[in-house]
Parts: C-alpha cells; sequence; structure tokens
C-alpha cells in the first residue's frame, strides 16, 4: 500500500463505484445547450407573455379622457390633490373667454399701475 | 486507454463508451482526491456521482483545449471546493466552525488506517487555506507536475510554488510545536 494512502474503503468499493457511474449515461441523457438554455427561454417567454397579456388587457379596459362628461370631469376633479380645485373650472373658462385689450387695462389701472406705464403699453 | 483515444472514441460518436473509459480511468483517482478534502467515505461517495455526472453533461462542451486529465481534475476540485463552501455555511448558520467539524471527522473515520502523526498532518492540512490545501494535497499525495496543477487551478506555476511553501511552512511550525 501507498504510504501517503491514509484510508482504506469498504470492500469491493471500486468495482461497485464503476458500475454506478456507468450507468449515469443512461440515468442523464447528455445535456445539449438547447435543453441547458430551455429554463431560461421558457422564462422569458413568460415574462413577454405577461407584458403583452397586461398591455391588450388595460388597453381594452381603459377609456379614452374625451368620452368623460362635464360633471364625471367635476368629480375628477374634486379628487385631484391640488391646493384649490377650483382652479381646474377656471382652465375650463379661459378657453372659453377672451379679454379685451379695453379689460386689461381696466385691470392694470385697479391694480395701481402708473398712467406713464399705460402709456406707454397703449402705445406699443 | 489514453486519454487522446477516449477523446477519440467521444468524436467518433461512442461516447458512452468514452464516458465508461473515463469511468474506467478516473473513479478511483478522483475518489482520493475528493476524499482528501471532505474527511468522509459517505460524503465522497455522494460527491462523486455529483461529479461524474457533471462530467457526463459537459462533454459535449470539452474541446480539448486542455487535457482530458487536468479537465476531470478541475471539474472534481470546483465541485468538492463548492461542496465545501456549502458545509462551511452550515456550519456558521449552527454556530460552528468547519474546522472543528473536519477535525471530527478525521477523529471518527472508521475507514482511517494511519498513524496517529499521520491523523495530526491531515488535520493540519484541513485547517490550511484551500489554495494551499489544493496545491499542497495535488503535489504532496498525487505528486502532480506544478504545469498540471496550474491548468487545474488557473493559477500561475510562480504562484502554486508560493502557495505550496507556505503550506509547508506551515505544516512544519505545527510538527514543530507538537514536538
Amino acid at each position: 500500500m501507498n504510504q501517503k494512502q491514509l484510508h482504506n474503503v469498504p470492500e469491493g468499493y471500486f468495482e461497485n463505484l464503476q458500475t454506478r457511474l456507468s450507468a449515469i449515461p443512461q440515468q442523464h441523457s447528455a445535456v445539449t445547450p438547447w435543453v441547458r438554455m430551455r429554463p431560461y427561454l421558457a422564462m422569458a417567454a413568460a415574462f413577454a407573455a405577461m407584458v403583452v397579456g397586461g398591455t391588450a388587457l388595460l388597453r381594452s379596459t381603459a377609456r379614452p379622457a374625451s368620452v368623460l362628461s362635464d360633471e364625471a370631469l367635476y368629480s375628477y376633479a374634486q379628487l385631484i390633490p391640488r391646493t384649490d380645485p377650483y382652479m381646474i373650472y377656471d382652465e375650463n373658462a379661459q378657453a372659453e373667454e377672451s379679454y379685451s385689450e379695453e379689460d386689461i387695462i381696466n385691470y392694470l389701472i385697479e391694480t395701481g399701475v402708473s398712467l406713464e406705464l399705460l402709456a406707454y403699453e397703449a402705445d406699443y | 486507454m489514453t486519454d487522446q483515444e477516449i477523446i477519440a472514441l467521444w468524436e467518433a460518436g461512442q461516447q458512452e463508451r468514452a464516458f465508461n473509459e473515463i469511468v474506467r480511468n478516473y473513479s478511483e483517482r478522483l475518489y482520493w482526491h475528493v476524499r482528501r478534502f471532505v474527511c468522509s467515505h459517505e460524503d465522497t461517495d455522494d460527491l462523486l456521482q455529483e461529479i461524474f455526472i457533471k462530467i457526463w453533461a459537459a462533454l459535449p462542451s470539452f474541446r480539448g483545449e486542455a487535457q482530458l486529465f487536468t479537465w476531470l481534475y478541475r471539474i472534481a476540485t470546483n465541485e468538492t471546493l463548492n461542496y465545501l463552501r456549502k458545509q462551511k455555511v452550515r456550519a456558521s448558520l449552527r454556530f460552528q466552525s468547519l474546522d472543528a467539524e473536519m477535525e471530527r471527522r478525521i477523529d471518527e473515520d472508521p475507514y482511517f488506517n494511519g498513524t496517529e502523526a499521520q491523523r495530526l498532518l491531515t488535520k493540519a492540512i484541513a485547517r490550511l487555506p484551500e489554495k494551499q490545501r489544493i496545491v499542497f494535497s495535488l503535489r504532496y499525495y498525487e505528486e502532480m507536475k506544478y504545469e498540471d496543477i496550474a491548468a487545474i487551478t488557473g493559477t500561475s506555476v510562480g504562484a502554486l510554488k508560493a502557495s505550496y511553501h507556505i503550506a509547508y511552512e506551515k505544516l512544519k511550525a505545527e510538527f514543530q510545536d507538537l514536538v
């Protein structure tokens, strides 16, 4: 026995070991790159299916904003966390109203703008 | 059968025969290689089964750039190191040390048939850091060339020589303390 061989094994162990190891090819068919990649491809396909399915679901259930009635729009406005919900209405009102130059000048006078500046603005 | 003949068998499409020749040529050598790290016959047996399954699975990707025997040893060494790392984690989860577990295994090993000095040497080798342990085991027990160990571990010959020297000095110091 080799002096550096410090262990022994059960009787007939290596013959038995070789028999067991030789059975591996029958138990485990050779793994091709395709087989090795299959779980990853399955995961990628599942993820892609979730994205496509989710997008389709959202598109089929979501309604475009233009469909909302004025009443529904005002209800939504109450839900929006803004400092002043009435700003929503003001924005709509602004779209309908237009101010004349006279209105602007009156406003400037009421707010205390000097006459020199008003004359200057009127010239231009 | 030589390694070249085994590779030729594989390339000729006789995969199972080539694998069986690898088992015939290498199962015992790899058993002893793994056994020195794992310190248990039963665990070595389980691990060897896993190693040969890996070899069978990886054989289609063997391109012949490396020697067959260094390629086989590399798989066996990597699997063994992975096993030891898992054991280390398990031991730390139980607030134990792997070194203590290995010492217990060596003390209680029913298949150990060396002298008491050899038992102490086995324990001292088990305490060496991973790389030093690999190079010492392959060099001292298997009398492998540094070039082959370098191919197995992916380390330069110079670094391996340094690791072997450090391991040797550590073991010598341990034995001087004991005497």
